[in-house]
């Protein structure tokens, strides 16, 4: 006997969605401007300053661009992120807890 | 008039083996959802399947009623659990429930689906002996359609938006009822502005479950010196968006119980005591501050058998433990009055 049977999802996910690749590489860092993402998970900000701080003293860094979240538990704010998006050519946007 | 896309298949295997490639369970066999069940879970719950039953915005995904039944039915529910099922979907949903968040996080956090009021007897909701585990239809099922909404509906599938590291069996199925007729306790959801004859879920995002053994004690004092011992070691992080509503839950066993209400003692004065002693500052590493905004942000809920003495801390990922009465069951006395919430939660 036939079985007819409604789709239990919100929708198709995309390939785009479910196989996503990491963004190319940079060569170097010379001219790219480097985004930041604070999460405030343990000391994130602190270890995030000392890394920004690491890379701009070897040179080539054009910009620092940092988002702070306004906590753990929700995505920056949109303000935030567009300057992230559109300020910042490589980003750290992960630290785990 | 259901809305979701429809598919014919020559048999139930047929169906299963193409609901596995497509993503569609959580690796256990799942039910049909065939449009006649679909109704028929629609229709106990009084809902229409086009009925918003929250949202995940940094997902752009909305959730339904028929969204929901579709997912209860493939679980395994029976049609009268499907008003348990949208008020536990509603309570995950809430701003304060914080979906995005706790099913995405690399903690892997479950979440308790807490059923309190008439409903767990007329459904069969087991909340004595062995009511975390497997064997209770109601149980397993109910809590088990949230999370198959979870996978299926708010895309938190692992390795995509779920990105547990290493995630938990209770991520299957977590659900249980509080034995309120243990003792005279105030049950859970009264203490949270419900009715006694007024039945709710509350959903819990827990990120560790812990075992506070206590078998020395013999008076409530020492019991919930325990609690707070094994509480602490673990602490409980602030966080500016939850703010002072977290919450910590107790589940409660009978040979913890029966120390209190052989002294007499209420959830009440529990909440009290155990507040200023979780909620003290720091002495060291294993003693970390429980950052918990009111005493009455402590729930303490009794469940499970004889035996062991035990209570289980559910200890909380970045949410609030959000309240949501069952409604519109066919089941269930129409709510009166007295069944809106004083609160929240």
């Amino acid at each position: 006997m036939t079985i007819v049977a409604l789709d239990p999802t919100s929708g198709p996910i995309g390939a785009s969605d479910t196989e996503r690749r990491l963004a190319p590489r940079p060569r170097s860092l010379g001219g790219e401007r480097l985004g930041l993402v604070v999460n405030g998970l343990g000391c994130s900000e602190r270890f995030l300053d000392a890394l920004a701080e690491e890379l701009v003293a070897l040179g080539g860094i054009a910009d620092v661009v940092k988002v702070v979240k306004p906590s753990v538990s929700v995505p920056p704010e949109p303000d935030d992120w567009a300057r992230l998006t559109e300020g910042a050519t490589v980003a750290v946007t992960g630290f785990g807890g | 008039m259901l809305h979701a896309p429809r598919e014919e298949w020559p048999d139930a295997d047929a169906f299963l083996e193409e609901a596995y490639a497509r993503g569609w369970t959580d690796g256990l066999p799942v039910v049909p959802a065939t449009p006649e069940k679909v109704e028929a879970f629609l229709a106990v719950a009084g809902v229409d399947p086009a009925e918003v039953l929250g949202s995940v915005p940094t997902r752009e995904v909305t959730v339904t009623a028929e969204h929901a039944a579709i997912n209860a039915v493939m679980a395994g529910c029976r049609p009268e659990y499907f008003p348990v099922v949208v008020a536990a979907v509603r309570a995950h949903l809430d701003e304060h429930g914080n979906c995005h968040s706790t099913t995405g996080t690399l903690s892997g956090a479950a979440h308790a689906v807490i059923v309190n009021g008439p409903v767990r007897h007329e459904i069969g909701i087991a909340c004595g002996a062995g009511c975390l585990g497997p064997g209770f239809r109601a149980n397993a099922t109910i809590g088990r359609a949230l999370r198959l909404v979870i996978r299926n509906v708010c895309r938190a599938i692992p390795g995509f938006l779920d990105r547990a590291t290493y995630s938990w069996p209770l991520r299957y199925s977590f659900c249980f009822g509080e034995d309120e007729e243990a003792g005279d306790w105030t049950p859970l959801h009264v203490q949270r502005g419900y009715a006694a004859d007024q039945s709710t879920v509350t959903v819990h995002s827990v990120m560790r479950m812990i075992s506070a053994w206590d078998s020395t004690s013999r008076d409530p004092e020492g019991v919930l010196d325990t609690l707070v011992a094994e509480t602490r070691y673990h602490g409980i992080q602030g966080d500016a968006f939850l703010g002072d509503g977290v919450n910590v839950v107790y589940v409660m066993g009978r040979e913890h119980q029966r120390f209190f209400f052989e002294a007499g003692w209420s959830k009440e004065r529990m909440q009290e005591y155990l507040w200023p002693r979780l909620t003290a500052d720091t002495t060291g590493f294993h003693d970390r501050r429980v950052n918990l905004g009111h005493p009455e942000k402590i729930l303490v809920v009794a469940a499970g058998g004889a035996g062991m003495a035990e209570t289980w801390i559910l200890m909380p990922h970045l949410a609030w433990a959000i309240t949501r009465p069952v409604e519109r069951s066919t089941l269930d006395p129409a709510p009166g009055p007295g069944s809106r919430p004083r609160s929240s939660p």
